[in-house]
C-alpha cells in the first residue's frame, strides 16, 4: 500500500468512525450498542485503526521487544572491545581529557562469527550467531532524559510520537483486546516519563501503556482491572449506553481527537478485563519455561514480553535499566549485566524454540554511551562519564543479520567513526526491517507530513540479512 | 509588531523606504488602563549609515549597523528561517543557510539570497514578501508581519550590513542572545493595540488578542452560554463544580454585574487556594518523601512536608504578593521584620526535594533546578559542567548560586510553628518521651559497643533498629493528631564560603572561585557579590525584583496555562532560546507589568483575565479556523481542557456529597498502591503511608511518595515530583477508563448520588433525570437525552428502583491498601458488594460519558 493511501485509509477510519457515532447518537437513542455491531460488525472491524495493516514491503519482522537498558551501558565494557585503551590504562589519551580507563573484563570471540563478548554476558554469548552489534551509534545530547526521549521519539524537544506507536499506526494490532503497544517497568517511573510512550499528534489509540510488573498480581499490575458490581454483560449495557452519551456529546464540538481517544480508551478498557488477566499471569507457564527465565524482575518482565508478543501485542518496551555507572563500574556493571544477561538469553531460546523470533525483532541499549576515560565522581573505584558520541546496541532475530559486528569507534571508544549510526539512521533502518520506508511512514498533522525520522535518516543495510 | 520609531522613520524617510509604520498606519491607542506604567525607551534605532553598499564586512559596520542587524535582523532571522535555513542546524532547505553572513550572499541553489541595495530583485525579500506564489517564506502562509517585512526591505537597501564572521558555531554566540532573545530584554509596555471591531473587547486583554486576530482576518467566537461559562470558572478557580443551585441562580441573574460577583466570590473561596496551591506545588517538586528508599540509611519520610503544602494553599488564598511569595519562600528565616513565624515553612519549597541518597552536590543542584525554573524559567542547572549550549548561562553562574545552597544547613530540629490542643499534644509527648527513651538506651548501647569495639554485625542491627526507631518516630509525626507543626527550615552556616568551579561538574577538578551572586545577565554592571549570610536573602530580592525580565513573565504565563489550557510561551518552565517564542508578546508583557503594578496581587490577575471577552469565548469548533490555525494560538475561541485527575476525583466526591472540606494537615491516603509495589518495603516509603480507607478529603491532600507514587496519579499524568513541572502530560490510556469504571470510590459515590435525599425525593423518571444532568453536568438534558435515560431503565433486569436498604459504609467496599512489611498482600477477598440499582449504574455512566471529564 502507498502511503498516501495509508494516511488515507487512517483518516477516513477516523472520520467514518465519527460519522458512525454521529448518526448513531442522533435518534436511534433506545437501541444498544451491541445490536449496532451486530448488524455492522464487518464495517465496524474496517474502522477501527488498530486492525492489522500491510507495511510498504515484505519483512520478516512482526513485531518488537524493545529492552532499554536505560541509564546509558559503557559500550567499551559491553559490546565493544577496546585493547588500546586496556594497554594505555592509567596514562592521559589524547583528546581524552583525563586518563584511560582500560575495561575491567576480559573479551572472546563467540560462536561461528566470532562475535566478541564481554565476559559478563555468558548467557548471550551462546546466542552469538544470532545478535547484530551495532557498534557506531551516537546521538546529540549526553543528558539522560533527553537522550532517553530522542531514543524513544527522535526529538530532542517537540512531543512526537514514539516508535512503538509509529509501529503501532504503522502495522495496527493483532490482538483488539490489549493495548498494542505495552510498556513494561519494574516498579518506578522512567526517565522522561510518559513522552517515551506518547503518541503526541498520532491518535491516541497508539499511545503506549505502561505497566508495572513489580506488583504481585495481575489485579495490582493492572488496578481496577476488575469490576466488583457488575456483572460483564450488565457493564456491557452501561458502557453501550455511555458510548450513546458520548455521540451526542461529540455532535456539539465536532472535530476533537481527545474526545474520540477517549471513546476508544474505554472499549479497550473493557476488554483488557479478561484480555490482560490471561496475558499476565505468568503462572500459567509451566515450570520448565518459568525456570528458563528465572524469578528475577527481569526474567518475569522478559517472560511477559514473550506472552504479550505471542498474543499479537506489536511493540513490548521493557524497561531493564540502572546503567548509569559513574564510579565503581567493575561490580556494579557486572551485576546490572548479570540482571539481563540470563533472562535476554532465555527469551532468545524461548522465541526460537516457539518459532517466533523470525518475526520478532529483539534490540537492546541505552540512550548514549560513555567515556574511555576515569570518572571518579567522589569514590575510589573509577567508572565512566555521559558520552553521547558512541554506542552500542544489539539486535537480534526478525531480519537481523546474525553474527555482525557493524561500524566502529575510534582506537579508544570515545567516538563513533566508521559507518556513524545516528538515532535517526538507527529509527530508519529499525522502520525499514518492519517493512517501512521511513520517508514515507509520515502523518499529516499541522499542514505538515511528519514521521519519525524528521528530515533524516540513512537506513544501515549492513545489518539486515 | 509595530513600532513607532523616529529615528527608524527619518532613516526611511532619507532612504524612500516603506517602514513599518507606513505599512499599517498606526491607530490612535486605546487608553491604557487605570495604573499605566510609565511607557519604556524606543527600542535602539536604526543605523543613518550611508546606503546601499556592497556586502560590508564586520570591521567596517558602525555601530549603528551592527545595532540595527542585532536589533531587527538576527532575531527575525533566529525566530522566522533558522529553523530549516541553518548549517549549523545541519538543515540548509534549498541548499540556503541564513545563520552565516557568508551564507547570505552565497545563497542557495537559485543564486545568492541578497543583492545589496536592491530589495527588489533579492529573492529573500520577493519570498517574503508573498508576491510570487511560487517562492513564498516563511512557507504554508506564516507569512511575516508588514514591520518585519520593512525591517528587511531596510536591512537589504541598507546594503545587508552583517557582523557575523566566518561559519556558524554552535547556535549563536552567547554575548548575543543576551541582547537580543527576548525574554531577556526588559518588560516592555505596549499600549493595548486599536481594533477594528470596537464593541468585542471587555478589557485590554482583548485588544491583544483581537489585534492579532483581525491581522488574519479572523473573529473570536461568541460568548459561551451562562451554563458553560460558570462550569468553567468554577473549575479553573476553585476545581470544583458549582451545584445545580449556583448554576440556576447565575443563569437567572441578569445584572451586567453578575458574572463579576462570581469571580469574586470564587477568587475568596478557601477552595480557591486548593486548587491554585496544587499548581505551584507541581512546580516545587512537592512530595512527603525523600526519593528512592532502595539505598536508604534514614527514614524516608518529610514529616512535615505538608507544612510546605499548607503554606502555599494560605499564600494563595491570602493572595500574599507574588514578590512576597518568591521572598519568602527562599529567606523567610531573613527577611526583615518578619513576625509572621508560620512563614518559616515556605522554606520547604528548598528542602522538599529529592535527598539522592546524601549526594549534596546532587541536593543543591536540584535547589538550583527549582529556583531557576519556577521564578525564571531558566535551566541553569545545565551549567553545573559546562557553560549551557543555547542560553547565556556559563558555568560560573551556576556555580555562584552552587555557593549560596552550599552555605545552607537543615537543622536537627526543626522549629516549631504550631501546636494542637493540649491534650493531644500531651499525649504526643507521651508518646514522643518513650521512643525518645528507646533512642537513648540505643545510643549509650551504641556508644559502649564502640567502645568495646564488638563486631561489626551487633553494629549492623543496631543501625538498623536506629533506622526503624527513626521510621517509628516520622510515623508519629505524620499521623498523630497531637503532633507539633514544624517548619522544614535552612538556615545559613556561621562562616559562609565562596564555591569555586567544578571542571567538567568533576568535584575533584576545582577551577576558581566565584563569588555568590544571581545570573551574570541579570545583574547591574557594578553589583556587589551577595555578602549577607549564604546571600539567599539577596538573592531573593534579585528575583522579586521588577526589573528582572522574567519573574513577571514567567509567572503570568502559567496563570495564562490554566485558564486557557496553553501559555503565551508554550513551556512554562523554559523561556530560554529552545523555547518556542510567545504567541502574545505585547500581551504578555503588558499582563507582566499589570501584575508588577498591582502589588505583584495574582488574584488581580486572574480577575483580569476571566473577565476578558477572550475568556469568556465559545469553545466551539470553526472547521475553517483550525484549518489556519490548528492549535488556536491566536485564540479564536476558549480551548476545550480535560479535568486534571485533582478536580476530577474531587467532583465525583463532591456530586455525592462526600467531600471532607476540612483543609490542610497530615497526609491522607488516596486509596490504591504505588508505581513501586514490590519494592515497598518497611524501611520504603510505603512504610509510611496512610493506612485504612481512601480518603473523601481533597485531592491535593494525599500523600506523595516521590520513589512510589500512587498508581492512579501516575496514569492520570500526575506531575512527577522528581523535578519542577510547570505543565502536565495529557495522555488518555485504557487505566484511566478503568479507574473510572471499576474502582470502588468512583461507584460508591455513584451510589450515594442516587441516595441523597433530594435526589429520592423525585418521584417522576423523568425529573429524576433532568436531576441528575443538572448535578453531574450542570444542565439541563434535551428530550433526546431524556429518552435516551428511560430506554436504559426500561431495559434493566431489575426495575429501576433506589434501594430502599440503608447504604452500606465506603469501608466495606474492596479497597486494597499496602501492608506494611514486604510484600503486597494478595487481593483482599472480595467482597460481593451489594447490588447496584439501575440508577446508580446510570449515574455512574453519566461520570464515565466525556462530557464529564471535558470542560467547555
Amino acid at each position: 500500500m502507498n502511503p498516501l493511501e495509508h494516511q488515507a485509509q487512517l483518516a477516513d477510519r477516523f472520520l467514518t468512525r465519527r460519522q458512525w457515532l454521529n448518526r448513531f447518537g442522533m435518534g436511534m437513542g433506545a437501541v444498544g450498542l451491541g445490536a449496532m455491531l451486530g448488524e455492522e460488525a464487518r464495517a465496524a472491524a474496517d474502522l477501527n485503526p488498530l486492525a492489522p495493516k500491510q507495511p510498504h514491503f515484505p519483512a520478516k519482522a512482526k513485531r518488537v521487544i524493545h529492552i532499554f537498558a536505560s541509564g546509558a551501558p559503557s559500550h567499551i565494557d559491553t559490546w565493544d572491545p577496546k585493547p588500546s585503551l586496556t594497554k594505555n590504562d592509567g596514562k592521559p589519551i589524547s583528546g581524552g581529557n583525563g586518563v584511560a580507563f582500560g575495561s575491567p573484563f576480559k573479551f572472546t570471540p563467540q560462536g561461528k562469527s566470532g562475535l566478541e563478548f564481554s565476559e559478563v554476558f555468558p548467557g548471550l554469548a551462546k546466542h552469538a550467531d544470532s545478535l547484530a552489534v551495532v557498534r557506531s551509534l551516537y546521538t546529540d545530547i549526553p543528558a539522560h532524559d533527553v537522550a532517553t526521549v530522542f531514543m524513544n521519539t527522535g526529538s530532542l524537544r517537540l512531543a512526537k510520537p514514539s516508535l512503538g506507536a509509529w509501529t503501532l499506526y504503522g502495522l495496527g494490532s493483532e490482538n483488539q483486546n490489549m493495548p498494542g503497544f505495552i510498556s513494561l517497568r519494574p516498579g518506578g517511573s522512567t526517565p522522561g516519563g510518559a513522552q517515551n510512550i506518547q503518541s503526541a499528534f498520532l491518535p491516541g489509540v497508539f499511545q503506549g501503556s505502561s505497566i508495572n510488573t513489580q506488583a504481585a498480581s495481575v489485579d495490582q499490575m493492572i488496578e481496577n482491572i476488575r469490576n466488583n458490581y457488575l456483572a460483564p454483560k450488565e457493564q456491557r449495557r452501561q458502557l453501550d449506553l455511555v458510548h450513546q452519551l458520548n455521540a451526542i456529546h461529540s455532535q456539539n464540538l465536532q472535530k476533537d481527537a481527545q474526545l474520540e481517544a477517549r471513546i476508544e480508551s474505554f472499549e479497550m478498557a473493557y476488554k483488557m478485563q479478561t484480555a490482560a488477566t490471561d496475558a499476565f499471569d505468568i503462572s500459567q507457564e509451566p515450570e520448565n519455561v518459568r525456570s528458563l527465565y528465572g524469578s528475577s524482575a527481569q526474567g518475569k518482565q522478559l517472560l511477559i514480553a514473550r506472552r504479550l508478543v505471542e498474543r499479537g501485542v506489536r511493540f513490548v518496551q521493557v524497561w531493564a535499566g540502572g546503567w548509569d555507572h559513574h564510579n565503581d563500574l567493575a561490580d556494579r556493571l557486572r551485576a546490572k549485566a548479570g540482571e539481563i544477561d540470563g533472562p535476554a538469553a532465555a527469551l532468545l531460546t524461548d522465541l526460537k524454540q516457539r518459532g517466533l523470533l523470525d518475526s520478532t525483532l529483539v534490540i537492546w541499549g541505552g540512550e548514549f554511551g560513555r567515556k574511555p576515560t576515569r570518572d571518579k565522581n567522589g569514590n575510589a573505584d573509577p567508572g565512566r562519564d555521559h558520552n553521547n558520541r558512541a554506542f552500542s546496541h544489539w539486535l537480534a532475530g526478525g531480519g537481523v543479520k546474525g553474527g555482525t559486528a557493524y561500524g566502529a569507534t575510534d582506537e579508544f571508544g570515545g567516538s563513533a567513526v566508521t559507518n556513524k549510526v545516528h538515532i535517526h539512521d538507527y529509527h530508519a533502518t529499525l522502520l525499514a526491517l518492519l517493512g517501512f520506508d521511513h520517508e514515507k511512514l509520515t502523518y499529516r498533522y499541522n499542514g505538515r507530513d511528519f514521521r519519525l525520522t524528521d528530515n533524516f535518516g540513512k537506513v544501515v543495510k549492513g545489518i539486515i540479512a | 509588531m509595530k513600532r513607532a520609531c523616529p529615528l527608524l522613520a527619518a532613516l526611511a524617510l532619507a532612504l524612500g523606504v516603506a517602514t513599518a509604520a507606513d505599512a499599517k498606519k498606526k491607530k490612535p491607542p486605546v487608553p491604557a488602563p487605570a495604573p499605566a506604567p510609565a511607557a519604556k525607551p524606543a527600542p535602539p534605532a536604526a543605523p543613518t549609515a550611508k546606503a546601499p553598499a556592497a556586502a560590508t564586512t564586520a570591521a567596517t559596520l558602525t555601530p549603528e549597523q551592527t545595532a540595527f542587524f542585532e536589533n531587527r535582523i538576527r532575531p527575525l532571522l533566529a525566530s522566522q528561517c533558522l529553523k530549516c535555513h541553518s548549517a549549523a542546524e545541519g538543515k540548509t532547505k534549498g541548499g540556503l543557510a541564513l545563520d552565516t553572513r557568508e551564507g547570505v550572499f552565497k545563497g542557495g541553489d537559485s543564486g545568492p539570497s541578497v543583492i545589496p541595495g536592491n530589495p527588489d530583485k533579492s529573492p529573500l525579500i520577493r519570498a517574503v514578501r508573498y508576491t510570487d506564489p511560487n517562492l513564498q517564506m516563511p512557507p504554508k502562509g506564516e507569512k511575516l508581519t508588514d514591520a518585519q517585512v520593512a525591517d528587511l526591505v531596510t536591512w537589504v537597501k541598507l546594503g545587508a550590513p552583517d557582523p557575523r564572521s566566518g561559519a556558524a558555531k554552535g547556535k549563536y554566540a552567547s554575548a548575543n542572545e543576551r541582547k537580543v532573545w527576548w525574554a531577556f530584554q526588559p518588560v516592555k509596555l505596549t499600549p493595548p493595540p486599536a481594533v477594528e471591531n470596537k464593541s468585542w473587547p471587555a478589557n485590554p486583554v482583548d485588544n491583544f488578542v483581537l489585534a492579532k486576530l483581525e491581522e488574519k482576518q479572523l473573529k473570536p467566537s461568541g460568548p459561551a452560554d451562562r451554563q458553560v461559562l460558570i462550569r468553567r470558572l468554577y473549575f479553573d478557580l476553585i476545581g470544583l463544580p458549582p451545584t445545580p443551585a449556583e448554576v440556576e441562580a447565575f443563569v437567572a441573574d441578569k445584572s451586567p454585574a453578575a458574572y463579576a460577583e462570581l469571580v469574586d466570590k470564587l477568587l475568596a473561596s478557601p477552595h480557591y487556594g486548593e486548587r491554585w496551591g496544587r499548581h505551584w506545588l507541581d512546580v516545587a517538586r512537592y512530595s512527603d518523601t525523600v526519593g528512592d528508599p532502595a539505598k536508604r540509611k534514614e527514614s524516608p519520610a518529610y514529616p512535615f512536608a505538608w507544612s510546605y503544602r499548607d503554606y502555599v494553599v494560605k499564600a494563595f488564598n491570602d493572595d500574599k504578593p507574588y514578590d512576597q511569595f518568591i521572598r519568602e519562600q527562599l529567606a523567610a528565616d531573613r527577611l526583615p521584620n518578619n513576625k509572621d513565624r508560620t512563614t518559616l515553612a515556605a522554606l520547604g519549597f528548598i528542602t522538599v526535594g529529592d535527598h539522592f541518597n546524601g549526594n549534596r552536590d546532587d541536593i543543591i543542584n536540584d535547589r538550583i533546578d527549582v529556583v531557576t525554573k519556577a521564578f525564571n524559567g531558566l535551566t541553569v542547572a545545565c551549567a553545573r559542567c559546562h557553560d549551557h549550549m543555547f542560553d547565556p548561562i556559563p558555568t560560573k553562574d551556576y556555580y555562584a548560586l552552587h555557593g549560596i545552597f552550599s552555605n545552607i544547613e537543615e537543622p536537627k530540629e526543626l522549629p516549631i510553628i504550631a501546636t494542637a490542643d493540649k491534650v493531644k499534644y500531651a499525649e504526643y509527648l507521651k508518646e514522643k518521651a518513650a521512643l525518645d527513651k528507646t533512642a537513648a538506651d540505643l545510643a549509650a548501647q551504641a556508644k559502649a559497643a564502640k567502645a568495646a569495639k564488638t563486631k561489626g554485625t551487633s553494629k549492623k542491627e543496631m543501625q538498623k533498629e536506629a533506622l526503624e526507631l527513626e521510621v517509628k518516630q516520622d510515623r508519629l509525626d505524620i499521623t498523630h493528631p497531637g503532633a507539633p507543626t514544624r517548619a522544614m527550615v535552612v538556615q545559613d552556616v556561621a562562616m559562609p564560603k565562596d564555591s569555586p568551579v567544578y571542571i567538567r561538574g568533576e568535584k575533584d577538578n576545582k577551577g576558581d572561585l566565584v563569588p555568590r551572586r544571581y545570573l551574570e545577565m541579570f545583574r547591574a554592571p557594578n553589583a556587589k557579590p551577595f555578602a549577607s549570610g549564604s546571600g539567599r536573602l539577596e538573592l531573593a530580592y534579585s528575583i522579586a525584583n521588577k526589573n528582572n525580565p522574567l519573574t513577571a513573565r514567567v509567572l503570568v504565563n502559567r496563570v495564562w496555562q490554566h485558564h486557557f489550557g496553553e501559555g503565551f510561551v508554550l513551556t512554562p518552565d523554559d523561556f530560554g532560546t529552545m523555547s518556542t517564542p510567545p504567541s502574545h508578546p505585547e500581551l504578555l508583557d503588558y499582563l507582566s507589568t499589570y501584575l508588577t503594578d498591582n502589588g505583584w496581587s495574582v488574584k488581580k490577575l486572574h480577575r483580569l483575565i476571566v473577565l476578558s471577552a477572550t475568556y469568556q469565548q465559545a469553545s466551539k469548533d470553526n472547521p475553517r479556523y483550525a484549518q489556519l490555525d490548528p492549535f488556536n494560538r491566536l485564540l479564536w475561541r476558549q480551548n476545550v481542557r480535560r479535568l486534571e485527575f485533582e478536580p476530577l476525583r474531587d467532583s465525583i466526591l463532591s456530586m455525592a456529597g462526600s467531600l471532607d472540606a476540612t483543609m490542610g494537615g497530615h497526609p491522607v491516603n488516596l486509596g490504591g498502591g504505588g508505581n513501586n509495589a514490590g519494592k515497598e518495603k518497611a524501611k520504603g516509603g510505603g512504610a509510611l503511608r496512610p493506612q485504612g480507607n481512601y480518603s473523601t478529603r481533597r485531592t491535593l491532600y494525599g500523600y506523595i511518595d516521590r520513589a512510589n507514587v500512587a498508581e492512579v496519579l501516575n496514569h492520570f499524568d500526575f506531575a512527577p515530583p522528581e523535578m519542577p513541572n510547570g505543565k502536565r502530560y495529557q495522555t488518555i490510556v485504557p487505566q484511566q477508563a478503568l479507574f473510572l469504571m471499576n474502582n470502588a470510590l468512583v461507584i460508591e459515590q455513584a451510589r450515594k448520588i442516587v441516595e441523597r435525599p433530594d435526589f429520592k425525593g423525585v418521584e417522576d423518571d423523568e425529573k429524576r433525570i433532568a436531576f441528575l444532568y443538572r448535578l453531574i453536568y450542570q444542565r439541563s438534558p434535551t428530550a433526546q437525552e431524556i429518552q435516551l435515560g428511560q430506554a436504559f431503565f426500561e431495559e434493566a433486569p431489575a426495575p429501576g428502583t433506589t434501594s430502599a436498604a440503608p447504604a452500606p459504609t465506603v469501608q466495606a467496599a474492596p479497597v486494597r491498601v499496602a501492608a506494611a512489611k514486604g510484600k503486597f498482600p494478595q487481593p483482599a477477598p472480595r467482597v460481593a458488594p451489594r447490588p447496584l440499582s439501575a440508577w446508580a449504574e446510570y449515574a455512574h455512566a453519566l461520570i464515565l460519558a466525556n462530557e464529564f471529564t471535558f470542560v467547555n
